[in-house]
């Protein structure tokens, strides 16, 4: 009998830590979920929608997007690329030794780089003093054998440029180089990589602005200067 | 003690509900390689020889995404198209994609979008000969959700048309 309730006592204790154990989990969920609700994000809304009205993520979309939101290449060197920017110079990576880099790739059809271009441009010039270097790449399309549906395509790149006033390098045909990239499956992709030339973040999909200002520091803090 | 493990093992279930699920090392993120867009059906379709037919092609957006519609509201935006091959004997005569759902950025309230969300249905008309044929083709979307955008993609359609 005494040895039946010693086995009951520490069948309960037990039972009550797992509960506690399971409450502070969730609990912890919940916050971190909240956390992300709360950063700067893109909404989609429908256009008739009163003021201040949102479609919020789903919890799928949610957890999807935190295994989904950096790149496997993170702490490895930069795989090195020449691509041409738009007015047909070949930019190279490798030219950029010993800055801190940002690469963003980006297209004219994607709605959140739209939201991500312009802070990249502020941080541009706001870290210009400290090497930073943001260099964009297009993944749009390009009919690299109809010469003419290729010249649209590029005017069409630089017209979005400009109205977006992009004050750092843009280079084109992203589809080049997207395999070493890591497949550049989703945009905006954006690396951060420091003057070693080492990826120390990146993100996939539009990340808070404060998230981008962190992997910028971050990049600019570590690695030598050549 | 019998009757203690019963309880035991329920209150184990709960307590269980409330931790995350552990990922494999071989389990990989669903988001970027699942299916955005997947064919429904039909997959196969009866109709009378010699007479017009719509087939109502069903497909399904995932949850949290959207696509273009068929006709973008800006020009640098990606439509949905379908493009199937008709073989000898059947005529794809036209294909009629529904209206898209208005929507906006939050980021950019001015610039509408034309959308479609959860399920579509494309009508394709057809005129079949008497037989049994294959139409085959893809549907080409280019899908987003609320903080991502994705290279444009295919879906493939296959629908076995019976005419009689």
């Amino acid at each position: 009998m005494r040895r039946n309730l010693f086995v009951l006592s520490a069948m309960v204790i037990a039972l009550a830590l797992m509960i506690a154990a399971g409450v502070i989990n969730y609990a912890h969920r919940r916050l971190g979920d909240r956390a992300r609700m709360q950063g700067e994000q893109m909404q989609l809304v429908p256009a008739n929608a009163p003021p201040g009205a949102s479609t919020p993520p789903t919890a799928a979309d949610l957890a999807d997007a935190e295994d989904a939101s950096t790149t496997p290449l993170n702490g490895q060197q930069a795989p090195n690329f020449t691509l041409q920017d738009l007015k047909g110079q070949s930019i190279s990576l490798a030219g950029f030794k010993g800055h801190p880099v940002v690469v963003d790739f980006w297209a004219t059809w994607c709605g959140p780089c739209k939201l991500e271009i312009p802070w990249l441009e502020q941080l541009q010039n706001q870290y210009a003093g400290q090497g930073l270097q943001v260099i964009g790449i297009s993944a749009d399309d390009l009919d690299k054998g109809d010469p003419a549906k290729l010249f649209t395509e590029k005017r069409e790149i630089n017209d979005f440029a400009t109205r977006m006033h992009i004050n750092y390098p843009v280079l084109l045909d992203a589809d080049a180089i997207a395999d070493s990239w890591g497949g550049v499956d989703a945009l905006p992709t954006t690396f951060f990589i420091d003057r070693s030339g080492k990826i120390v973040a990146s993100t996939v999909g539009l990340a808070p602005r404060d998230e981008i200002v962190s992997d910028i520091q971050k990049a600019m803090s570590s690695g030598a200067k050549s | 003690m019998r009757l203690l493990m019963a309880p035991l093992a329920v209150v184990l279930a709960v307590a269980g509900l409330g931790a995350p699920a552990q990922k494999l090392p071989w389990q990989t993120s669903g988001s970027v390689h699942a299916p955005m867009v997947r064919f429904l059906y039909p997959q196969q379709v009866q109709v009378s020889a010699g007479k017009p037919y719509t087939v109502q092609m069903h497909f399904r957006i995932a949850s949290g995404l959207h696509i273009n519609s068929h006709t973008p509201l800006q020009k640098s935006l990606i439509g949905t198209t379908l493009n199937a091959s008709a073989p000898a004997g059947v005529k794809i005569t036209m294909v009629q994609f529904p209206a898209g759902a208005p929507y906006a950025l939050a980021a950019f309230p001015s610039e509408k979008l034309s959308v479609y969300t959860s399920e579509l249905v494309v009508g394709m008309h057809i005129v079949a000969q008497r037989g049994n044929h294959l139409i085959q083709g893809s549907l080409r979307y280019q899908a987003c959700d609320t903080n991502t955008c994705f290279p444009p993609r295919n879906v493939p359609v296959a629908v076995d048309v019976i005419a009689q």
